[in-house]
């Protein structure tokens, strides 16, 4: 079995505490990506798990073995850096087999092996080939395939595509999801890039400050985030928040906000808390039109994203937030225009003073059903 | 009124013609964006125009006046150059007050203006550390910092928050917009990064090989591009090319490509020679997954290859016959792209047509 089970594991460097008594089990066969900030100790966590770094205090075990204080060569790992660690002057083929030498299995094993990663990650066609004569990506590619063919039962990846062009970060993510279809092993991926742990990811560990706040499958973290780090954290922009004073009302605690044209009970909160309100820039809904549940405000400015939708800095009442239309809605949408906006329930996301979410309910009253 | 002018410039490094007949007019309180890939000589340009290099020909104008040769220490600009060097001896505070204590500025005057630049930069609990004690990233935000609070109101900044972190970046370009706006200032901005220059440029001047393709309101360039390269470089995800043949057809012009055959409308003088090789162009919005259908809708099967979700919307890489397509779904569309094997839609006005030279010619038209 290849789990990877941390038990309070901690690392200090001076003043510093970059990684925070972690206590969590990666499970056989899954990607986890560890996601985070610059600074967040997703590196250093990785880099001891790999046995690069040696813990302040905690453990690590491998499929319930103890391996704390191996070196790195007796873990039974592969690892993927954020350089292409590819041996010069032999060919693509000889690269990929020298780590297999060391294992007991005969050449045509070695053989088979080398010719099945290499289709994965489209290789083929450079295994003759001595490795300085290929572009960087395809390096990268030869080092994945390195880590891959020897068949440890883990492997780890440090920011592999960072410093990858363009095309060939497209190649590697595409070799890499079929790799992970067909592969059993346990892998970590550590990234800085949110699109790329919600492309890759079967679990995102989402980090802050040393510690990891919330595992989910991406899907799951980006829509029900645990605390307002992750709402605001994933996403192009994150979620616009809004703070509110909640009051006692006759249906229960209440809250008044510009967004509404009503007042909202929240069912589950508490009169006299301050709670924030969360909700994400594209299911903010504007239009031209008056909408039933909208309230009216101005467009301040506006700009094309991805995909031609238009990014609009909104205003009700003082309150400033971004919503993100459609090319279409955004189009007719100029700077100075009077605008509808309407904020649906069911994306709103509740989160308590201390910035955790609420286990709480809003719920409309007539005017805005 | 125009804050800065380009004229006829031109500068070679050796052998190199690094700018070639450069001509720009800057107006005054706008958000200007010098956008191209790199070595589109987009900062030998803004180094020009600080005095830090000068060009081998033509004319440089500040505020209306002749400043080719003025030295930049009269020039009156705020600069944030791409490879910056802080003064290793002065902490960050001392760092970011030396331009204005340059110009004399009073005490009293100095210490607000130096923090609210740090909180802008959020560099606050670093103004009194050295720069051998700041990581990368921070060292860039302080550079910025030094950069915005000369008091004056034309400002470069050279690809200021390249490779910063993501989400870094994407505040301090809220924070630069909306301070260019709310004081009114001229800000030209260099970038090589589509997203960036989409999303500050109020008016965008398109770089390549020294030359600037095309320039004017961002807007405009972005919905009308005239040029091939900037439909290729002010957008993302990129673009789609096919290749394609004009053809005359009982009495029409026709566009025929690997994947579908359309009616062309031209544009300009609506004169085209025939047969032509062409290219058209369609951009990943356009390319829809749940299509309209009828009269004149051009179809095509396609295989999903990836599918790169970005939260809120999808970028999904496809191939047709071989070739290469991007398209982009928002997220509650992300079921279209659910199965590997899809059917595209395009409608035939969505398509661009520029010659081989990457000129428009015109586009697809309605039946």
């Amino acid at each position: 079995m290849s789990e990877i089970r941390l038990e309070k594991l901690r690392k200090e460097f001076d003043d510093l505490v970059a990684v925070r008594d972690i206590s969590i089990t990666f499970p056989s066969a899954t990607v986890t990506c560890l996601l985070g900030p610059s600074g967040c100790g997703k590196t250093t966590l990785l880099r001891m798990i790999a046995g690069l770094e040696r813990p302040t205090s905690g453990e690590v075990y491998f499929g319930g073995q103890r391996v704390t204080h191996l070196p790195p060569r007796k873990r039974n790992i592969g690892m993927v850096f954020q350089y292409p660690v590819v041996y010069r002057g032999i060919s693509v083929y000889r690269n990929i087999e020298l780590p297999l030498l060391e294992e007991k299995i005969s050449r045509q094993e070695r053989q088979r092996r080398i010719e099945q990663v290499a289709a994965l990650l489209g290789l083929e066609d450079s295994l003759g080939k001595e490795v300085s004569q290929l572009d960087n990506g395809t390096r990268q590619k030869v080092a994945v395939a390195r880590a891959v063919a020897r068949q440890p039962r883990i492997i780890l990846f440090d920011e592999p595509i960072t410093n990858v062009d363009v095309n060939a970060k497209f190649q590697l993510k595409r070799a890499f999801k079929e790799l992970s279809r067909e592969l059993e092993q346990t892998i970590l991926y550590v990234t800085h890039d949110q699109t790329e742990a919600m492309t890759l990811a079967d679990q995102i560990a989402l980090m802050q400050k040393g510690e990891i706040v919330q595992r989910d499958a991406p899907r799951a973290l980006y829509n029900r985030p645990n605390d307002v780090f992750g709402g605001w954290f994933l996403g192009n922009p994150g979620m616009n928040f809004f703070q509110q004073e909640l009051v006692d009302g006759p249906g229960g605690p209440e809250l008044r906000s510009p967004l509404f044209p009503g007042p909202l009970t929240v069912e589950g909160g508490q009169p006299g808390t301050r709670i924030t309100l969360g909700i994400r820039p594209e299911h903010v809904r504007l239009s031209p039109e008056p909408s039933p549940g909208g309230v009216a405000g101005q467009i301040l400015r506006r700009a094309i994203v991805v995909g031609g939708q238009y990014l609009c800095t909104v205003e009700v009442e003082g309150l400033r937030f971004k919503a993100k239309v459609a090319p279409a809605v955004g189009h007719v949408l100029k700077p100075g225009a009077s605008v509808w906006v309407t904020c649906p329930l069911e994306w709103i996301a509740l989160f308590q003073p201390d910035g955790h979410r609420m286990d709480a309910r809003l719920v409309a009253g007539e005017k805005i059903r | 009124m125009i804050a800065a002018e380009f004229r006829h410039i031109s500068k070679r490094y050796g052998r190199l013609a690094v700018l070639q007949d450069v001509n720009l007019s800057v107006e005054a309180g706008s958000f200007t964006v010098l956008y191209g890939p790199p070595a589109c000589g987009k900062s030998v340009l803004v180094r020009l125009l600080t005095g830090l290099e000068q060009p081998d020909s033509g004319q440089i104008l500040l505020r209306g006046e002749e400043a080719t040769h003025l030295p930049p220490g009269e020039r009156n600009i705020g600069y944030v150059p791409q490879s910056f060097a802080l003064y290793p001896h002065y902490n960050v505070f001392d760092n970011i007050a030396y331009p204005l204590r340059l110009s004399r500025m009073p005490k009293a005057q100095v210490e607000p203006i130096v923090q609210r630049a740090a909180a802008m930069l959020k560099i606050e609990p670093l103004l009194t550390k050295t720069p051998d004690q700041l990581s990368g990233g921070e060292k860039q935000r302080v550079a910025i910092a030094r950069g915005i609070v000369k008091e004056t109101e034309i400002f470069v900044l050279d690809d200021p928050l390249t490779g910063l972190d993501f989400k870094l970046r994407e505040q301090l370009i809220d924070d630069l917009k909306q301070m260019q706006e709310s004081l009114g200032v001229t800000f030209i901005y260099t970038t090589s990064d589509a997203i960036e220059a989409l999303m500050l440029a109020e008016n965008v001047a398109i770089l390549d090989q020294g030359r600037i393709l095309e320039s004017g309101p961002l807007e405009t360039l972005y919905w009308q591009p005239q040029r091939a390269q900037t439909l290729a470089l002010l957008g993302f995800p990129q673009v789609n090319f096919l290749d394609g043949r004009l053809e005359e057809e009982a009495g029409g012009l026709w566009c025929q490509t690997p994947l579908f055959r359309f009616p062309v409308q031209l544009e300009g003088d609506g004169q085209a020679s025939h047969p032509q090789a062409v290219r058209a162009a369609v951009r990943p919005q356009d390319l829809l997954l749940d299509g309209p259908n009828g009269e004149g809708v051009l179809t095509c099967p396609a295989q999903v290859l990836l599918r790169e979700d970005l939260g809120g919307e999808m970028i999904v890489y496809l191939e047709a016959q071989g070739i290469p397509l991007t398209t982009v779904v928002r997220h509650e569309n992300a079921h279209l792209v659910a199965e590997d094997r899809v059917t595209l839609a395009v409608a035939p006005e969505s398509l661009f047509l520029f010659d081989q030279e990457g000129a428009r010619l015109g586009r697809g038209a309605p039946r």
